[in-house]
């Protein structure tokens, strides 16, 4: 299945960026986390398993891949309801299924899903121009996932499937001003989600982040401590396990949500720096891919899989810094979460597939 | 290519973010990243240790407890409070009263709650802490002054407590533990030593992880006072078994080292070591019998007969008369116009000057008296440190005043009528003086005329061994005429060992040389119009002396506040001057009997009505007059 001359059109330096950012996220987590600890070692084992999860994505014509999406998706779905009535409870939220050795969190698979089957919908829909009846279709499989994690309550992770749809709808030409009115209703809906969809403390984070200062103590931490431990790192940053922020524990789960805090604390601008690059430059090589995609289908998946991914990145790190509010969003590729990086890497398989496979039939 | 710029812009957006938070915003967040994590704490000097002068710890420091919380990563603060007060069992409401008054501080000051804690509430806090139940509270170990358990000298070592806002500056800190009296404020500067410091780091729930650098705290100077234990207990007990209150002052008469100094009733002073408590603070405060005051140096009281010490000096040495001078005692004698009674009804008869100091003859040192005026007797009292402030290194000295037509004239604006002097002549009228200055007249009678100065510091070690401490000068020098010497000296050796008042103050062989005196607390006719009004109106009693009487090595003075008769004070001379030839010589210490047997009364010629309130020409009535 993995013909020689293919091996010749892996996009290598979109992989060694991925790598490489994996790699910095992994030494963050041994920083944040004090050492050698299980939490390093699950890291590892989910780049390890990330990897194979790539090649397989790679090594499979996407376009066999998309006409199986129905089944990973239905497989996905399946899974999250599982999930809510027999998942692992952990912090108050219902996302896990325990395997004994180390849980699974299917919510992070649900975006790979999503943008296999949007991409076939779309990719291989021959009307030419969009009805209102795809856009409903499409709405409906997004939102049904959707609705079930919001239930765990996983709202970050929900959330982030909204970008899928959205990209793959807006490049598979829906008018600009049917999705400005979508943004609108979106909009207007916002004081009737405010008031029925959130939890106590999701409303709580917002409220804080509009005045952090109001609550210093509590929901406002850590967003003033955020942003103190970005502040703190100046050019150079204050070295490798040398910062004060996050080895005592002023920022909470700094391994996870706030590990690029970890990065700008320890490492300085210079090290921020050189980490936006890196994402900027994985995200705009994706975007190259999606050009060169040899059908709309592959063009869709790459936009798919990107728009979340772009997403989250762009959101972890504006609430690293303190400028959002604090969500349970973590930065993919450097935060520590094991589910997170196997569908991650394997979602770089699919967009390194489609580029790799532009010139076969 | 629109996707390309958005993402590339956003990009831009981010790292701009970031230059902004984390160059331009750096120096602001360095510090605040410092503060989180950075702890300073202070280390409470340990205060220099007393010495007496033989060596002995009088004072010295223990460690005590303090619990305080650190309000800087609390969270719910009214939870603390509550779990802190329920496990060192406290009242809930006191501990949040403590934490409200100093609510406004910054949050990173410790706010003390217990103040020497006992060991069982550091155990149980201690047990909380571990459980991560009560991190943001702390518990340190901090030196304390730890005074000898029977308040021993306590107006001598004063007491310590946090500065007052008025006293802070000049090296004192906020919270700084200092001396506020005796000796522990006089040498304030040398005792206190410096607070050293503690940086440490800490985590997010305050839990310190590390000592980052550390000031050690250097101990105050060690101080040897000239204070001698043994006289010092000896002079309390003597008073304890005399069973009244009063005031000592036993002085080393050729330098003026102050071997005891007693004020009764005492405080005792560990109570303000670790912060006192507001209801023995008040009644201290609003006890009658003010044990906070020290009577040593801040009682004044008329001196009674022991004053016809200065009027016999002045005498002697103004060339006025000689000791052998006679003066006819009838029992009273009349002066401009008004009879002066003297104590022994039928008189004295022919007396001179040693007879009239053995028996505290009254028409003796009238006629003195009024052939000196009373500024010659000023300038003597002078001479002998009766007048104003003894200069002795404990705060808050009182003035003795002995007057002169020159005070009068300042202090009223009249001038001094010559009768008045009749009544200063035995230690009445306008005179008041402190025990100290009493001490110092009798330590310059028996050293021959050097008027010395009374202190309390011997040597200080600064850190490279003792140092003796430079004694403060002598205030005058006059050398008294050598038969001055002995006609005082004579007199009063007559007044203990012969026929006079101070006989229970003898010790065979060493020719204890002593005077008594009665102090009026109030004039014959105020006592009748003050009867029922429940004041103590009994007279205080004094006894001045030093021994032996050639080479005298050791003056004093005792006072008895209310004890009515100056004898009764001889008793506890008697006994600091034992201990001090005991000790001298190497022999076991006396110790008092005890349970003093009743003392037979005794007619007391201080006590004695001195003085009729009626003129002359209007008391024909009177049977003094017909003498």
């Amino acid at each position: 299945m993995f013909e020689r001359r293919l091996y010749h059109h892996v996009d290598w330096g979109l992989f060694i960026a991925v790598l490489t950012l994996s790699g910095i996220g992994l030494a963050q987590i041994y920083s944040a986390t004090g050492g050698w600890t299980g939490t390093v070692e699950t890291q590892i084992y989910g780049i390890v398993l990330g990897l194979a999860a790539l090649v397989f994505c790679l090594g499979i014509d996407y376009r066999s891949l998309a006409d199986k999406s129905h089944f990973f998706y239905i497989a996905v779905v399946g899974l999250l309801v599982y999930v809510l009535f027999f998942g692992a409870v952990r912090g108050g939220a219902r996302r896990w299924i325990d395997l004994g050795m180390f849980n699974v969190q299917p919510s992070e698979f649900v975006k790979a899903a999503l943008a296999l089957v949007l991409a076939k919908f779309f990719g291989e829909s021959r009307r030419g121009g969009i009805t209102r009846g795809d856009l409903a279709v499409a709405a409906a499989l997004t939102a049904v996932p959707l609705v079930i994690i919001a239930q765990q309550p996983d709202l970050g992770t929900a959330a982030t499937l909204i970008p899928i749809a959205l990209a793959v709808v807006y490049v598979a030409g829906v008018p600009i001003r049917l999705l400005g009115a979508v943004t609108i209703v979106g909009l207007l809906a916002t004081p009737v989600l405010w008031q029925f969809a959130l939890e106590d403390y999701q409303r709580e984070r917002i409220a804080t982040f509009l005045d952090p200062e109001q609550d210093a103590r509590g929901a406002g931490y850590q967003q003033i401590q955020a942003r103190i431990t970005v502040g703190s790192g100046g050019l150079w940053g204050k070295g490798f396990t040398e910062g004060t922020q996050g080895q005592l524990r002023f920022l909470p789960v700094a391994h996870n949500d706030f590990i690029f805090s970890v990065l700008a604390e320890e490492q300085g601008f210079a090290g921020v720096i050189v980490a936006l690059g890196l994402y900027l430059f994985v995200i705009l090589r994706s975007l190259e891919a999606a050009r060169l995609a040899k059908d709309r289908l592959g063009a869709y998946l790459v936009l798919g899989v990107l728009a979340s991914f772009t997403f989250q990145v762009i959101y972890n790190i504006t609430m690293s810094a303190g400028l959002a509010p604090v969500k349970g969003l973590t930065l993919p590729l450097m935060s520590y979460g094991g589910s997170s990086m196997i569908a991650t890497l394997a979602g770089f398989g699919l967009i390194l597939n489609v580029r790799m496979r532009r010139f076969t039939n | 290519m629109v996707l390309q710029v958005s993402v590339v812009v956003t990009f831009a957006a981010l790292a701009i973010s970031f230059w902004v938070l984390q160059i331009i915003q750096n120096a602001r967040y360095q510090e605040m990243a410092e503060n989180n994590h950075q702890r300073t704490l202070a280390l409470r000097a340990p205060r220099g240790v007393l010495f007496d002068r033989n060596g002995r710890v009088l004072v010295e420091n223990r460690h005590s407890f303090t619990v305080s919380i650190v309000r800087e990563h609390t969270r719910d603060l009214a939870r603390t409070t509550a779990l802190l007060a329920e496990v060192a069992g406290l009242d809930v409401g006191v501990v949040r009263q403590i934490v409200e008054r100093h609510r406004n501080e910054p949050t990173y000051r410790p706010i003390v709650v217990i103040e020497d804690a006992s060991l069982s509430q550091v155990a149980a806090i201690m047990a909380r802490r571990l459980d991560f139940e009560l991190p943001d509270v702390v518990v340190e170990q901090v030196p304390t002054r730890q005074y000898p358990t029977d308040a021993l000298a306590a107006h001598v070592f004063g007491y310590v407590g946090e500065a007052s806002e008025g006293q802070i500056g000049d090296g004192v800190r906020i919270g700084a533990i200092i001396g506020q009296s005796g000796v522990e404020r006089a040498y304030n500067d040398l005792l206190m030593g410096q607070d050293g410091a503690r940086r440490v780091v800490v985590n997010s729930v305050g839990r310190e992880i590390r000592t980052e650098a550390e000031v050690p705290p250097q101990e105050g100077r060690r101080v040897q006072l000239t204070i001698d234990y043994d006289l010092q207990k000896a002079a309390e007990d003597g008073f304890r078994h005399a069973g009244f209150n009063g005031s000592a002052v036993i002085l080393e008469p050729r330098t003026g080292e102050v071997l005891s100094l007693v004020s009764l009733p005492a405080y005792d002073p560990n109570d303000f070591a670790a912060g006192i408590d507001a209801a023995t603070w008040a009644s201290l405060n609003s006890d009658r019998l003010r044990p906070l005051q020290n009577r040593a140096i801040q009682g004044r009281y008329a001196p009674g007969s022991t004053f016809k010490l200065v009027v016999a000096t002045a005498a002697l040495e103004e060339g006025l008369v000689t000791p052998d001078h006679q003066v006819y005692c009838g029992g009273s004698a009349s002066f401009f116009g008004r009879n002066f009674l003297c104590h022994l009804k039928g008189g004295h008869g022919a007396i001179d000057m040693r007879h009239a100091i053995e028996k505290s003859c009254n028409v003796y040192f009238y006629t003195l008296g009024n052939m000196l005026g009373v500024d010659r007797i000023h300038k003597w009292a002078e001479r002998l440190g009766l007048v104003g402030r003894t200069g002795i290194d404990l705060p808050n000295e009182q003035e003795s005043i002995v007057p002169s037509t020159e005070w009068k004239r300042q202090r009223t604006g009249e001038r001094w009528y010559p009768g008045e002097t009749i009544s200063v002549a035995i230690g009445q009228g306008q005179v008041t003086v402190t025990p100290v200055s009493l001490a110092v007249m009798m330590a310059t009678i028996a050293n021959g005329g050097t008027r010395v100065t009374p202190h309390i510091v011997r040597a200080v070690d600064e850190g490279g061994g003792w140092k003796l401490a430079t004694p403060p000068g002598t205030a005058t020098q006059v050398a008294f005429r050598p038969q001055t010497l002995q006609a005082l000296h004579e007199g009063l050796w007559m007044a203990v060992n012969a026929a006079g008042t101070g006989g229970r103050a003898r010790i065979p062989g060493r020719d204890v040389a002593g005077k008594t005196g009665t102090a009026q607390v109030i004039s014959i006719q105020g006592r009748q119009a003050a009867r029922g009004s429940g004041l103590d109106l009994r007279d205080h009693g004094w006894f001045v002396f030093f021994a032996p009487r050639d080479n005298p090595e050791i003056a004093g003075v005792v006072f008895g506040e209310h004890n009515e008769h100056g004898y009764l004070g001889a008793p506890i001379a008697k006994h600091v001057i034992e201990t001090y030839f005991a000790k001298k010589e190497g022999r076991p210490l006396p110790v008092l009997t005890p349970k003093p047997a009743p003392i037979p009364r005794e007619a007391d010629p201080d006590t004695a009505p001195v003085e009729l309130g009626a003129p002359v020409a209007r008391a024909g009535t009177t049977e003094v007059l017909t003498n």
